[in-house]
């Protein structure tokens, strides 16, 4: 369903039509010129797509419902002053794939570079998303745990220690709720401290 | 020990063990977080099952109900 | 740091083929990888499909794995598998207490009512009814179908069509180009005025209403409820998803039947897309143009989903291969955001729209082109046969061209027909069921191709073709021997 979006996610196109090649594509050039990675995943459903908006401006596909996004989107977003690109990826149970999409995501998570990797979680249902951020840590991945739909989670009179959970697990933890714009400046300054410094050269050449 | 699917509705009851050789669908339920010692409640039998685990709520077929045993 | 501890006998494997892999240096089996050893080792030992098929090309390295599986598995009175994720899942469990805490009680949500009678069978199919009503015949239907095609129709015949034909007429002396761009077949008057005044309202007024399903999370408890009907033609629940999204855009639910498990349900959903589920602008103008007459909407419907029914049933019966079980997370019941809704709508639309304009136009520069060489006509005079067996007057012949274009640009055809009162209830009736079979369209066709292979794609147009044409002649046949007239 995100085939709209296919002028600017690395699927190929579906459309070939003429005057496609009139639209200008800025957003292609200004992903290569960007300086480092950082991809979204989680499970179905958690907010991902929501906050990829958030973070990027960037629409893509969001509905109430698993496995909407089934493919990789790309946009660009601002970590200072400093243009780095995000992917959102399709929703995976865990790191051993049971569907097409989830087997994207895997790829997105093996293959790339990444200088971050932002697990969105829902809030309510951390501990059924715990063995996730698990497989990840384990990975070795530089990880950030996103706890979502906190909004939620106090509706039902649930609060969460961030601090304990961050001790516990060895990665940052921001809760927020990308629904309702909340915490999105908060994490965005964490990936900012897993983004490298940039080297004398590339920052000559951008 | 009973399977999941002839259980009674709304009562708290905990995952024992699985009734299947299918490893996909013991992948399926393991992902899924119905896992040996976690408390479920069976919500509804038709059109489908639905189980409530937590704060979610799952919806499986017949099959799978009957692959899950509860006490 | 390693977040979770293996059993022993886990761990134990895990040091050993940790050490096994750095040993191997570069007889590596994944060089390309970026994981962790210890990851890659907890996937072998999990059996990954993926990467498991890559360590086969070294025979002597898959059987040291499976040694080392097979000792830890020996010490061990569960599966492997289960093993590591039950430890992982306590592991979470333990963390949860300690981190989640409920203070006080949550308030019970209005969503938690609702999401009761909408999954529970006594009221949740007559309110899968009330929605079906409202929402497609009510708004899709008589509103965007209706009164909305109407409106732009009636705007471009009285407002534009009058306007281009005079303007060409008198700046451009060649009548040939004329033609081109206004009169009967122009790429204003005819190609620009089917996307706009016909696909367009009734696409719009689809995805409107399904974006509202979407967000408030009705579509899953939709899938559970449908769960055996789907069953029984080989797919299960999770494909309604992708099925209710045909009825928007087929090419978009091609993309989606990704999220289905097994490629028996893929291939089968696929088929099933092409065949008999009709795109919005496809069913709006039918649903328009047989509003009129209920029996024969009826008819249309029940039909259509009797052979998504009996076509899918056969499939189901007739390809090997075992089809996935049905699990699905329902999520809670949602406010939808209008904001989200309308950009979301607005995107589709916008998608939609420039997919078939080009179409369109191009159709009507075909168009142009066949009737200027006369090919046109000798294409009409080929099918015409083939329209009088279906019972259909000559006239009609050139809907079933347009069809091959896009079936919807078919439909739009038969619109224009009907406006000009040439078709009896019945004609109109074998003529819908014929284009809303027909052959699906080009950007369906290469999403096909891109998603299941050429040779599947080719297959499925070969069975499409004749089948769409033989079943409006039976139809037409029995209703004509029942002596029925809609
Ligand atoms: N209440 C609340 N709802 C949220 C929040 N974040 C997302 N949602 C809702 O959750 C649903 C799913 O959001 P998506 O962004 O599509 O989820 P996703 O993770 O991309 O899902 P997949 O693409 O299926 O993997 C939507 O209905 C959102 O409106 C939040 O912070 N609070
Ligand atoms: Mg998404």
């Amino acid at each position: 369903m995100d085939c709209h979006q296919c002028h600017r996610c690395d699927s190929s196109p579906s459309s070939r039509s003429w005057w496609r090649r009139w639209r200008p594509a800025p957003l292609e050039s200004q992903l290569r010129s960007s300086e480092a990675q950082i991809a979204l995943v989680g499970m179905p459903n958690v907010g991902k797509s929501v906050l990829f908006h958030a973070l990027t401006g960037v629409y893509v596909t969001v509905s109430n419902y698993p496995g909407t996004t089934v493919e990789v989107s790309r946009g660009l977003m601002w970590v200072g002053d400093r243009a780095i690109t995000a992917i959102d990826t399709p929703g995976m149970y865990s790191a051993i794939p049971m569907s097409e999409e989830e087997r994207v995501a895997r790829d997105v998570l093996m293959s790339e570079p990444l200088a971050a990797v932002v697990h969105v979680v829902d809030a309510k249902n951390l501990g059924r998303m715990l063995p996730l951020a698990f497989q990840l840590i384990e990975a070795g991945l530089p990880v950030i745990l996103a706890a979502n739909m906190m909004d939620e989670a106090h509706r039902l009179g649930l609060d969460l220690r961030t601090e304990i959970l961050a001790q516990e697990l060895g990665i940052p933890v921001i809760p927020m709720a990308a629904a309702l714009n909340q915490g999105i400046e908060e994490l965005r300054s964490a990936i900012a401290q897993k983004i490298p410094a940039p080297s004398p050269v590339t920052a000559s050449a951008v | 020990m009973n399977v999941l699917s002839t259980i009674e509705i709304g009562q708290p009851k905990t995952i024992v063990g699985y009734h299947t050789q299918d490893a996909t669908l013991l992948r399926k339920l393991v992902t899924l977080g119905m896992m040996p010692g976690i408390e479920i409640i069976l919500e509804q039998r038709f059109p489908s099952y639905i189980i409530k685990l937590g704060h979610t709520r799952t919806s499986i077929d017949r099959e799978t109900a009957e692959s899950i045993f509860v006490q | 740091m390693n977040p979770v501890v293996y059993p022993e006998p886990i761990e134990a494997a895990i040091a050993r083929l940790e050490a096994w892999l750095r040993d191997l240096g570069d007889r590596h089996p994944f060089p390309g990888y970026t994981l962790s050893p210890r990851s890659l080792v907890l996937l072998l030992l999990q059996k990954d499909p993926a990467l498991w098929e890559q360590l086969q090309r070294d025979e002597e390295q898959c059987r040291e794995v499976e040694i080392e599986i097979a000792v830890a598995q020996n010490q061990l009175h569960q599966p492997l598998e289960l093993a590591i994720a039950q430890t992982r899942h306590q592991q979470a469990r333990m963390l949860e207490r300690v981190a989640l805490q409920q203070p006080k009680s949550g308030t019970q949500p209005w969503a938690e009512t609702l999401h009761q009678i909408t999954v529970n069978p006594i009221t949740g199919f007559p309110i899968l009814v009330v929605i079906l009503y409202l929402g497609v015949y009510k708004f899709v239907g008589e509103f965007g179908a209706g009164e909305l095609v109407d409106r732009i129709e009636s705007f471009f015949e009285g407002q534009i069509n009058p306007v281009v034909d005079r303007f060409v007429a008198q700046t451009i002396p060649w009548e040939p180009i004329q033609d081109l761009i206004g009169n009967e077949y122009g790429i204003i008057t005819l190609g620009i005025r089917y996307a706009t005044a016909i696909v367009l309202p009734v696409v719009a007024t689809y995805f409107l209403m399904f974006s509202l399903l979407e967000d408030s999370g009705y579509l899953p408890r939709l899938s559970l409820m449908l769960d055996r009907l789907f069953k029984w033609i080989g797919l299960s629940g999770r494909a309604v998803i992708p099925m209710v999204l045909g009825l928007g855009c087929d090419t978009m639910a091609t993309i989606v039947t990704r999220t289905l498990e097994t490629k028996r349900e893929r291939l089968i959903a696929t088929f099933l897309l092409s065949l008999a589920v009709p795109c919005a602008a496809q069913w709006g103008v039918i649903l328009g143009l047989l509003a009129q007459k209920p029996a024969a909407l009826i008819f249309w419907g029940g039909f259509i989903t009797a052979i998504f029914l009996g076509v899918g049933y056969l499939t189901a019966k007739f390809l090997p291969g075992a089809s996935g079980g049905f699990y699905m997370e329902i999520p809670p019941l949602r406010l939808p955001k209008i904001r989200n809704i309308l950009t979301k709508t607005w995107v589709r639309v916008k998608w939609y729209f420039w997919e078939v304009l080009p179409l369109f136009i191009w159709a009507s520069v075909f168009i142009w082109f066949g009737r200027l060489t006369g090919i046109f006509d000798l294409i009409i005079r080929a099918i015409e046969p083939l329209t009088l067996a279906l019972g259909m007057p000559k006239e009609s012949a050139p809907i079933f061209l347009y069809g091959f274009f896009r079936r919807d640009y078919g439909a739009a055809g038969l619109f224009d027909l009907q406006q000009q009162n040439l078709l009896t209830g019945n004609q109109l009736v074998v003529a819908a069921i014929v284009l809303t079979l027909f052959l699906p369209c080009v950007a369906q066709l290469q999403m096909i191709v891109k998603e299941r292979g050429m040779k599947i794609a080719m297959a499925m147009v070969l069975f499409i073709f004749p089948f769409a044409f033989l079943t409006g002649f039976i139809v037409n046949f029995g209703l004509t021997q029942l002596g029925i007239n809609f």
